[in-house]
């Protein structure tokens, strides 16, 4: 049964070569105005992605370079605004560190230099 | 095993400049209790980075910045630690005490210990010498309502801190340098005839 099923198919499916002027039949089956109107729009429509696809690429990466180097200057101004602020401050530590230096060497200075007390006056022999 | 050996090495040789660094660096505390109770706080902790930083601004034409410069190439730390009070001997004497047991460590010698009863001050400078130089200074000096500490690290050279006086106020304290006076002192003046 299922043999005959499967024979039967393939009598139906076997490659057929068509018949003469198969192609002839068809091409004049076509209607006359769609050849003529196609390549114009394929023609519009393939001008403009090709235009895009030629100038997007170089623009983008102009486009890139551009905000890279404004971003980069950006980021150095920053840079050297927090760097010139660290610095001053860092010298207004330096400074204020060797001012309170001098001072207590001062003080060692003057506690080295000061005159001895004079002895007390010897006292008188009531005698 | 020879490539560890190696590696070994090459970290102990990259580790002795660092600890030579850290000689004469005193320990100071934290003194948060202190802090809390002064009137004036100053702690400044300039090590290398921030010197480097602090030198490359520094005004030539301020002779207060100019004699600061000529300590920049030398030095390698400035920290200070300075409380002020309103009410005599706030500071427990345990604090200073902490910091002078750092400074009988070999190396350290005192240089000037003065002491005023009249004005109950306590001045004390050491300085640590290694090699024939001065590579660390110390001050702690203690009045009845300011306690400072100032450490100084760095090559220190004396006459260096001589220059700075009239800039900073720093006196001439007549500690030993080392090298020879310019010129000899002038012969004392003949005495007066009767």
């Amino acid at each position: 049964m299922s043999q005959d099923i499967e024979n039967q198919l393939r009598r139906a499916l076997r490659p057929v070569d068509p018949s003469a002027g198969f192609a002839e039949r068809v091409m004049r089956a076509l209607p006359e105005s769609t050849p003529r109107a196609a390549p114009v729009v394929a023609l519009r429509s393939a001008a403009r992605p090709n235009l895009w696809r030629r100038l997007s690429t170089p623009a983008a990466l102009a486009a890139s370079l551009v905000v890279a180097v404004l971003l980069g200057q950006q980021a150095g101004r920053q840079q050297v605004e927090r760097e010139q602020r660290a610095g001053l401050a860092a010298r207004a530590e330096l400074l204020q560190a060797l001012r309170i230096t001098s001072k207590k060497l001062d003080l060692a200075y003057q506690a080295v230099n000061r005159p001895a007390p004079a002895p007390p006056p010897a006292e008188e022999n009531p005698s | 095993m020879k490539l560890r050996l190696a590696l070994c090495a090459a970290a102990l040789l990259c580790a002795v400049p660092a600890l030579g660094q850290d000689r004469g660096l005193l320990k100071l505390p934290a003194f948060a209790g202190l802090e809390a109770k002064a009137s004036e706080s100053v702690q400044v902790n300039v090590d290398s980075k921030l010197l480097g930083l602090a030198c490359r601004f520094l005004n030539s034409d301020d002779p207060e910045q100019a004699a600061a410069q000529k300590f920049c190439t030398s030095l390698t730390g400035v920290y200070v630690r300075q409380f002020t009070f309103d009410s005599d001997y706030a500071y427990p004497k345990s604090d200073i005490d902490g910091i002078r047991q750092q400074l009988l460590a070999p190396g350290w010698s005192q240089v000037v210990g003065a002491r005023s009863r009249k004005e109950n001050t306590d001045v004390n400078v050491f300085i640590l010498v290694e090699g024939g130089k001065a590579r660390s200074l110390a001050i702690i000096a203690s009045e009845p309502r300011e306690f400072t500490i100032v450490n100084v690290i760095g090559n220190i050279d004396l006459e260096q801190l001589h220059d700075l006086e009239g800039n900073f106020g720093v006196p001439r304290l007549g500690i030993e340098t080392g090298k020879k006076p310019d010129k000899a002192p002038p012969p004392p003046p003949p005495p007066p005839k009767k």
